[in-house]
């Protein structure tokens, strides 16, 4: 490929990495108005699921058994429950709490709870994992889990053996489905209107029957699976995977998201993109631009945001006075 | 009645102390004629338990293991003792430590530290008692400085010094010519940069590129369009494992044809992580010396382990049997007259033998000896470069 093609290839990646984040954030955003914040430590929890699932179902001799692909679903959804648990987790202790305080509470304790994910992650990985198995964290040459502060190594589950370009080209394929899956599932299913519904106006959605209730719980565990699958995607382009990584992920997802206007999927596709084409075009064109590519990615944010605070897709509020 | 007692008490108080100091003066004179039960002390400080007590406590065994040899050989007048303080890793111990050593005043000479954190904090204890301190592990550059010489020296490389013998071997025996630098922000990764920049310059060469990342960056694709376009033929890597091995996968991924290159920060298993055929190649420098490829070494390691430690030899146990090899020499240059001012001078501007080589130290009391060997990951495992099939040319690096 030519350079030019390569940095396309790198652009289009970062963003379909930092799409799913903020995706994660506009739907939380949507049925609560509030920002959950530890969105890139649950996704980061969700690879980690995946690398201690591979290697208890390896060490089990699971994994050897079944075809790649049904494996490859069994850790998925694995990770899918276990970050949905922690969705829902994250909504009962640092949200709900907070309904009725001011929108600054529940910022502070996903941030909080964030870190904590984050900490306990690192602390307790490896002995967790080790006592249950005992071998292996990568397909083509086993590996022994090592502490969970060290970077892990991500099982090369897509496309294995294969060129990282096919690797590549069915991560952009799958964030796109997903795109695609949630389009549909917010504007065809009941369940989808209502979270709209919830988002546009959440008495009035009360009052004609909505069982807000339920649709928040559901918004939560769909946003766990989203990050989970976030974070598979996340860690084979990355091939290695840090516990402390959600934070810039986190971060960088959340800027998406606002960029794109907090509450439209669209928008965070677009601000996702944005920001992993300025970057990666900041460090690939511009000679010494690598130490500048996040300074650079934030100021870009922060124009965006002075010149278009609604977000390039949010619609215009008019406060009626 | 009260005061009479006090007097008399004080009186005798003051006689007793008198005839103290008289023995004593006359136990010294003894010493200095006859020889019998005079004692030379030396302070030894490193983490014997702690996070780091592995490598602290070989170090402990094998510079006791020097100082119980000189002791047997009776080439000393007097029997030399150490003091051995335990520093934890942490430095108000290492603080407490070094005012133990520094209070005994037959001590003459010190010499300490893994932790460089823990060596900051003792150095100005030292200074100020105006004992010298050889440094034997601890390798953060700023440590020895014009401030604190002659007194601190230190016979452990640091971390930039490893450039050095890196630069020789990629830009002299390889002949590399189109280095394209990166490395992380931090100043261990700018003193490398720095450093490496200037070996090339040395040679009358220059970057084809330079590029600075973040700590915890994971995506070097868009650095790596840039090596591509520049021509390079050789990556030099001023950080450490963490964002070297994603480095060199890219590397692989993207297909640039090119040697990886970098200091110890990257010797780790944690560089084998990424597959076998992405991490083949990587060509890392590490301190110290292969040590049963040279007849010192060898005797050493036999020594070492006829006496039986717990602890097995870590990578700066070499470093501090060094350490007592040089204080040994040094006390030998002294002859009769051990002071820590004499000890101060013998150290700082003498030339030592020892397992790892000939020490000398430059102006600001760093060891002009870097010890350094290359090591290369052939079949996803750590080689020695001098036994790997890259040295005898059945494989080539990148680039080549």
């Amino acid at each position: 490929m030519s350079r030019f093609g390569n940095l396309l290839m790198s652009a289009i990646l970062c963003g379909c990495t930092y799409t799913l984040v903020a995706i994660g954030y506009c739907l939380f955003f949507g049925v609560l108005d509030v920002v959950v914040f530890c969105c890139g430590d649950i996704a980061i929890f969700g690879a980690f699921s995946i690398i201690g699932a591979f290697t208890i179902i390896w060490s089990a001799g699971v994994f050897q058994a079944v075809p790649t692909v049904v494996a490859v679903l069994i850790l998925l959804i694995v990770a899918s429950i276990l970050c949905a648990v922690l969705g829902l987790i994250t909504y009962r202790i640092s949200v709900k709490p907070f309904e009725k305080s001011s929108a600054l509470m529940p910022l502070l304790s996903t941030i909080a709870l964030g870190v904590v994910i984050k900490e306990v992650l690192g602390l307790i990985f490896q002995p967790v994992i080790n006592s249950m198995a005992t071998s292996v964290v990568r397909v083509d040459d086993p590996k022994t889990v090592v502490g969970g502060r060290n970077p892990q190594s991500m099982p090369q589950l897509i496309a294995a053996g294969g060129s990282t370009l096919t690797r590549n080209l069915i991560i952009i394929v799958v964030v796109a489905l997903i795109l695609l899956a949630l389009f549909f599932f917010l504007n065809k299913t009941k369940l989808g209107l209502s979270m709209q519904a919830i988002s546009q106006n959440k008495e009035l959605a009360l009052m004609t029957g909505v069982n807000v209730k339920s649709a928040i719980r559901w918004t939560f565990i769909i946003g766990g699976v989203l990050l989970a699958i976030g974070g598979f995607l996340l860690g084979n382009y990355q091939t290695i995977i840090r516990f402390d990584g959600g934070t810039m992920y986190g971060t960088k997802g959340f800027a998406a998201a606002v960029v794109g206007g907090l509450k439209s999927t669209w928008g965070a596709v677009i601000g996702g993109m944005l920001l992993g084409f300025v970057e990666v075009f900041t460090a690939g064109l511009v000679p010494g631009g690598t130490k500048f590519q996040n300074v650079i990615a934030f100021i870009v944010v922060i124009i965006f945001i002075v010149f278009k605070p609604e977000g390039i897709i949010g619609e215009k509020i008019a406060e009626k006075v | 009645m009260k005061k009479r007692i006090l007097a008399i008490g004080v009186t005798v108080c003051m006689i007793a102390g008198m005839v103290l100091t008289g023995c004593g003066g006359s136990g010294g004179s003894g010493g200095s004629s006859g020889g019998d039960g005079k004692v030379v002390k030396l302070g030894f400080l490193s983490p014997i338990t702690g996070a780091n007590a592995a490598e602290g406590a070989a170090a402990r065994n094998a510079f006791q293991m020097a100082i119980d040899q000189a002791n047997e050989s009776g080439d000393y007048d007097y029997k030399i003792e150490v003091i051995e303080i335990d520093d934890k890793s942490d430095p108000s111990t290492g603080v407490a430590g070094a005012q133990k050593i520094v209070s005994d005043p037959d001590v003459v000479a010190a010499t300490g530290h893994w932790n460089s954190g823990v060596a900051e904090a003792t150095i100005p204890v030292f200074k100020e008692a105006e004992i010298p301190m050889l440094i034997w592990g601890a390798i953060a550059s700023d440590l020895t400085s014009k401030d604190n010489y002659p007194w601190i020296t230190r016979s452990a490389p640091t971390d930039v010094q490893e450039n050095v013998p890196l630069a020789k071997a990629v830009l002299d025996d390889m002949g590399y010519e189109k280095v394209f630098i990166i490395s992380d922000t931090t100043s261990y990764g700018q003193g490398n940069s720095k450093a490496f920049k200037a070996e090339l310059a040395d040679r009358g060469l220059k970057e084809v590129g330079f590029e600075e990342v973040q700590e915890g960056t994971v995506d070097f694709r868009a650095i790596l369009t840039k090596v591509k376009s520049s021509g390079a033929d050789c990556v030099y890597w001023g950080g450490v494992v963490t964002e070297g091995s994603l480095l060199k996968q890219q590397m692989y991924e993207e297909g640039v044809n090119a040697l990886f290159c970098g200091i110890s920060g990257n010797y780790s298993e944690d560089f084998l992580k990424i597959p076998a055929e992405a991490a083949e190649g990587a060509l890392v420098v590490k301190p110290g010396i292969v040590l049963d490829s040279t007849e010192d070494g060898k005797k050493f390691i036999e020594d070492y382990e006829a006496a039986g430690f717990s602890e097995p030899i870590g990578a700066y146990t070499p470093y501090a049997y060094t350490a007592a090899e040089i204080l040994l020499q040094a006390l030998k240059e002294c002859g009769d007259d051990v002071t820590p001012e004499a000890m101060r001078d013998a150290i700082a501007n003498g030339s030592f033998d020892g397992i790892m080589g000939t020490t000398t130290f430059d102006d600001i009391g760093q060891t002009e000896l870097v010890a350094a060997y290359l090591n290369v990951v052939q079949d996803g495992k750590w080689t020695v470069y001098d036994d790997s099939e890259y040295a005898d040319g059945t494989r080539t690096f990148g680039g080549k």
